[in-house]
């Protein structure tokens, strides 16, 4: 069974008396354990497929079905415990919090659950994780302190924190020089191969795109290639 | 992790705004105990003034006399028997006893000069004058522990009645610098009849009566309404008015003026029907309003002042959340619930209300502290006397500016919580 299986999605926005179509009928099924990277120009609607995939957003029209659960119409706070449990986020630019130090980053997405795990435990998890990503010497650090790459290592741990299913990346490298870039890259395909993470991520830098198993093109609201297997 | 937390970082996130709007809460906390503290202790200069310089906390009279209590209705009276004085004064909280009699009187002033020779009339300015005044007889020594104030408030140069029958009386000092009388000195032997003051009254049965008097002293004004009012002694008053071994009053003193309608309800039921019992309040009433609406007006200033400081809060957490946006956008987007971002934002105002309220409060009561211990000299209002005003504050409105604070902090915060926890995430993300 895929982890994805997305079925007709548009996406409309209405602005004033205009309609612009972000996504004019997607489908896409992504399994478990795969990497996988968008590619397009800008503009042609990747930010809103990974927002529809990431719970997010909701698609105009089409099915989602996210590992094994519709949740195409599910309301928002329904969904804010899917997205917890099941999907990782990474942004382009980074969205820690700043009044957090490293380890407490790490730890938010679990600490806001509903009963979260007991806090010893919880730190020790952040505390692998951290020294997993590289992290370690950093944990009391507050994410002003740290460079660009390491905040994006920061990001990474939150993400994986929650053991999810599906971790999401909106452009992770566009605000990292190129060596940075390929280290962070390096590490996700890392996690992905330990851990069995599924990845899938957006991209505009042609050298990601060839540390990726899979590679999906988007132009103008729709899949151009690599949909299928 | 706790919410808590994360508020009390975020406040200390940009210090400056943080700092603003505790200048305003700290400004109106103190502005508004201040200001209570400083009413409180008005009020109680005024209600000394009236009880302890001229009511007494609590008056007995023959029944009827206080609805006609303007026309002094002598007929009213009681016969002032050891008996009924020690009835009086075994009532629980009673600690003086002081008999009156509240009359219309006159005082005459002597001619400046003997009339002439020639049989002519002095000129009008060297006549002597007659005026009307309301005089309250008394027994110096009962009546000192019913109104020390007054006791304590006569001008240099003056005493109070040396005894119930002493030829003296004490005017108000604007009434007699009126009647151009002087002070007599105290010791010296008494001027020649002609020199002297009369003080006339008419008896019950409509006779005018009089006795020769000095001026023993003056008394200024310490409440409103007092100017033409005098104190003369007891039983030259029931001389003059024929009711020898009576009184028309009774005015008590308790060590505690907040007692004053339960003694009353005690001294009904003890007294029976011949007799009416009133407490300063009742007395007085234009005191209760007065005080009333000082409150009224109090609560007023204090709503504005509170509602300024709120829109402060608004104002400040509204800014904060614009300017949180996308971190508000990354929390819901890693699954933090709505009412979790709601409660976090009225932390941050709970917390901001309630480190207000403590400063506010702190300052506030150092102010009250500072102010009681040295008294501030004012005069009370329509009175001539300054009083030494000292302001409190009681236990239960501390209590409620603690706990107001914070709550009026949170619903202020209410509203701009409420919009952060409706925000939609990819638009929160993708904001600047
Ligand atoms: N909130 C919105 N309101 C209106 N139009 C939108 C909105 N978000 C996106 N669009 C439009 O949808 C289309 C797809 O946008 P999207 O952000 O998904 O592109 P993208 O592939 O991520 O571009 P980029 O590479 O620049 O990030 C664009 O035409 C954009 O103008
Ligand atoms: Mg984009």
């Amino acid at each position: 069974m895929s982890l994805i299986d997305l079925k007709g999605i548009e996406k409309h926005y209405e602005l004033g008396k205009t309609t612009v179509t972000a996504l004019r009928g997607v489908d896409l099924t992504v399994d478990k354990g795969e990497f996988t990277v968008v590619t397009g120009p800008s503009g042609s609607g990747k930010t809103t497929l990974l927002n529809i995939i990431g719970c997010l957003d909701r698609a105009s029209k089409g099915t989602y079905v996210l590992d094994g659960t519709d949740v195409s119409d599910r309301d928002f706070d329904d969904l804010a415990e899917v997205r917890n449990q099941k999907i990782g986020f990474i942004f382009q630019s980074f969205n820690l919090i700043p009044v957090l130090d490293v380890a407490e980053n790490i730890e938010f997405p679990c600490a806001v659950r509903k009963n979260p795990e007991d806090a010893g435990k919880l730190r020790a998890r952040v505390n692998q994780l951290a020294k997993r990503v590289g992290l370690e010497p950093y944990l009391h650090h507050k994410p002003d302190e740290l460079s660009g790459g390491q905040r994006q290592r920061v990001a990474i741990a939150r993400a994986l924190i929650t053991e999810p299913r599906l971790v999401l990346a909106d452009e992770p490298t566009a605000n990292l020089d190129s060596t940075t870039s390929e280290s962070i890259i390096d590490l996700m395909l890392e996690l992905n191969k330990e851990q069995g993470v599924t990845f899938l991520f957006s991209t505009h830098d042609p050298r990601v795109v060839k540390h990726a198993k899979r590679a999906l093109h988007i132009q103008d609201g729709r899949i151009a290639d690599g949909a299928g297997h | 992790m706790a919410l808590f937390k994360l508020a009390v970082r975020n406040l200390r996130r940009n210090q400056r705004r943080t700092a603003i709007t505790l200048v305003a809460m700290v400004v109106g906390v103190t502005g508004m105990v201040g200001l209570r503290g400083f009413i409180n202790g008005q009020q109680d200069v005024l209600l000394e003034n009236i009880i302890k310089g001229r009511l007494g906390a609590v008056q007995v009279h023959r029944t009827g006399y206080v609805k006609n209590v303007l026309t002094s209705p002598l007929q009213l009276d009681m016969a002032d028997t050891p008996e009924l004085r020690g009835r009086l004064s075994a009532a629980p909280h009673v600690i003086g006893v002081s008999p009156r009699i509240e009359f219309g009187a006159m005082v005459s002033t002597p001619d400046k000069r003997p009339q002439p020779e020639d049989g002519s009339d002095l000129p009008e300015a060297d006549q002597g004058k007659t005026s009307f005044f309301l005089a309250t007889a008394i027994e110096p020594e009962s009546e000192s522990k019913v109104t020390p104030r007054r006791h304590g408030l006569i001008n240099k140069g003056g005493r109070m009645l040396p005894s119930a029958d002493a030829p003296e009386l004490v005017l108000n000092d604007e009434f007699a610098r009126g009647l151009e009388a002087p002070v007599h000195p105290a010791g010296a032997p008494m001027p020649p009849i002609e020199q002297q003051l009369a003080l006339l009254a008419g008896d019950r049965d409509g006779a005018l009566n009089g006795e020769n008097m000095v001026l023993g002293g003056t008394l200024p004004s310490f409440s409103a309404g007092d100017k033409r009012i005098g104190v003369v002694p007891l039983a030259v008053a029931q001389r003059v008015l024929r009711m020898e071994g009576h009184v028309t009053e009774y005015a008590l003193a308790l060590d505690d003026y907040t007692q004053a309608d339960a003694v009353r309800d005690g001294l009904k039921a003890k007294l029976g029907p011949d007799y009416e019992v009133h407490t300063w309040a009742e007395l007085f009433p234009f005191i209760k309003s007065l005080t009333g609406t000082q409150d009224f007006i109090f609560s007023i200033i204090t709503g504005v002042f509170f509602t300024v400081v709120l829109l402060g809060i608004v104002n400040a957490m509204l800014m904060t959340v614009l300017e949180r946006t996308r971190e508000i956008g990354t929390m819901l987007a890693v699954g933090m619930r709505r009412r979790q971002i709601i409660r976090l934002f009225l932390f941050e105002g709970v917390v901001i209300g309630t480190v207000g309220a403590l400063l506010g409060l702190s300052v506030g009561l150092l102010l009250i502290a500072f102010t009681h211990s040295r008294g501030i000299p004012l005069p009370a209002p329509g009175a001539n006397v300054e009083s030494i005003v000292r302001p409190w504050v009681s236990g239960r409105f501390v209590v409620g500016v603690l706990l107001g604070t914070p709550l009026g902090a949170a619903l202020a915060t209410l509203w701009p919580a409420w919009r952060a926890s409706r925000l939609r995430p990819v638009e929160a993300l993708a904001s600047a």
